[in-house]
């Protein structure tokens, strides 16, 4: 699913990723845990193509990062869905109008498209605010919308960065139980975070530490 | 395919209601911008066609003697209207040019004692298209043949107009044309930023679009149409604004001696001035994209 090697990123002067190498099966979860600007978000807006590979080499999904053309980004980015801790929605745009979204790109025929977005609201707890504008949601009903449409498109990987970051504690941990809800349908997901209490939600999951964009800490072999 | 391309398209005009506000005050800073172009390139136009008009033309205007025999006059009227160049020909008995004044002065029925004994003399305004190499030799004598006519008591032309005409002719060309050039230009570049400025405000949109994995050309046909429909609704509105104005003011010069008439722009010109603002409105909405 994912394979990187040897993957170094710089801003300018600073590097934010310095020789990471780590292999992850399909259907794997991993923690990302380190202080801020470790260089957690970096390595993942790499593996959606936000920014594009430096050095090294990362494979995502069956894509390599290295040569990937412009145009096929979108594909990666069809196959991951990603999560942020600012959420990242429109909040002039109704609940289900945010998760269809996702869909729409996809130009999935409209009663499919609204059965789908209907089967994910329910399964989140947002059916009754479907045509709820985002703007009067909750922090943590806005989280849940952009789980929802992260989830909605079936990815085969998700990313999550911070998920919880905006959440108090009630609220990150039944987020947390959401991610393992879709992790236990088979899907590999990679959630950045530095919140410690979430690592015990899942003990068999794997945890790689990072530091000043080395890793300096996992609780597995990182490559096969 | 094409079933996408269309839905993309209306989405492209139906997303004008995600941000109502912005896109109402932008589209009212592109009519107010396009209606003070247009009513720039208004008057150009209409300058432009009077200086046309004008050149190699010169008005002489004829005064009777007043009480003179309008009989004999209108004889002398129907005589005029056979000379050699003339291409327009006003004629006023007393009577009229009471009429004309009154109207002109906007006194209603204050000269209404002077019916059927107006003190006014007969006249006659003509213009002619100016022909021959001596100019002046030409109107000059034109100038005697009026005076020599019977009862005349006065011819009066300038002439500077001939002169005039000409100058104008080549101000016409030299200036009128470049300014209307340079007017488009900065409806372009007003009418551009005030667009791009307003797509600007959707990159949460546009930075959603691209996370969800939308293609560059899903995101853009809607954006670009977007721009499209403001700046031709923009302009449409500015054009019905600048036909109400047109026909509120057409007659408002018309009165002797100008005898201006205020046109519209020609449909030519007014398609020119609408494709201008919508293509502006593409390339702004383009430009506003390849910024984010």
């Amino acid at each position: 699913m994912i394979h990187l090697r040897h993957v170094s990123h710089n801003f300018g002067s600073h590097w934010a990723l310095k020789n990471f190498s780590l292999d992850l099966d399909k259907g794997g979860f991993l923690f990302l845990v380190g202080p801020s600007g470790a260089g957690k978000t970096t390595l993942l807006r790499i593996l959606h193509g936000a920014i594009a590979l430096q050095r090294g080499q990362a494979v995502v999904c069956g894509f390599d990062l290295q040569t990937i053309k412009p145009k096929a980004i979108p594909l990666l980015r069809r196959e991951v869905s990603v999560v942020f801790q600012d959420f990242k929605i429109l909040p002039q745009r109704t609940v289900f109008a945010n998760v269809a979204l996702a869909l729409e790109v996809r130009n999935m025929p409209r009663p499919l498209l609204q059965r789908r977005v209907r089967a994910v609201l329910r399964g989140l707890d947002l059916e009754s605010k479907a045509h709820v504008s985002c703007a009067e949601l909750s922090g943590g009903e806005q989280q849940r919308v952009a789980v929802a449409r992260a989830v909605v498109v079936g990815p085969q990987l998700l990313l999550a960065d911070e998920p919880t970051g905006n959440l108090d504690r009630e609220l990150a941990m039944r987020l947390m139980s959401l991610f393992l809800q879709f992790h236990a349908h088979g899907s590999t997901v990679i959630l950045a975070t530095h919140n410690q209490e979430l690592l015990s939600c899942l003990p068999e999951a794997k945890i790689v530490h990072i530091e000043d964009g080395s890793i300096v800490w996992a609780n597995w072999s990182l490559t096969e | 395919m094409l079933r996408i391309l269309i839905k993309l398209i209306v989405q492209g005009v139906t997303d004008i209601r995600h941000h109502p506000w912005v896109q109402v005050l932008t589209l009212a800073a592109v009519t107010l911008v396009a209606f003070l172009a247009g009513l720039f390139l208004l008057v150009l136009h209409n300058l432009d066609q009077e200086l046309k008009r004008s050149q190699g033309e010169i008005q002489f205007q004829v005064y009777w003697k007043p009480g003179a025999e309008m009989v004999s006059v209108q004889e002398q009227w129907r005589d005029l209207e056979r000379l050699d160049g003339l291409k327009n020909l006003k004629t006023f008995t007393p009577e009229q040019g009471l009429e004309v004044l009154t109207a002109s002065l906007g006194s209603g029925d204050e000269f209404a004692w002077l019916r059927g004994q107006s003190p006014l003399p007969a006249t006659a305004l003509m213009t002619f298209a100016v022909t021959g190499e001596d100019h002046h030799a030409w109107a000059k004598a034109i100038y005697l043949d009026l005076e020599r006519m019977p009862e005349v008591e006065k011819v009066s032309f300038n002439p500077l107009q001939l002169d005039l005409a000409r100058s104008w002719g080549h101000f016409s060309n030299r200036v009128i044309w470049p300014l209307i050039l340079f007017l488009g230009l900065v409806l372009a570049l007003v009418v551009g930023n005030t667009i791009k400025l307003a797509q600007v405000h959707r990159h949460q949109e546009v930075e959603i679009l691209r996370l969800v994995g939308a293609a560059r050309w899903y995101i853009q046909l809607p954006m670009l149409v977007t721009g499209a429909f403001l700046g031709l609704l923009g302009g449409t509105l500015a054009l019905l604004m600048l036909k109400g104005v047109q026909l509120s003011l057409k007659d408002l010069l018309h009165f002797p001696p100008l005898w201006l008439r205020l046109d519209f722009l020609p449909v030519d010109q007014a398609l020119i001035f609408l494709a201008i603002i919508s293509g502006m409105g593409v390339v702004s909405s383009w430009v506003a994209l390849r910024e984010k």
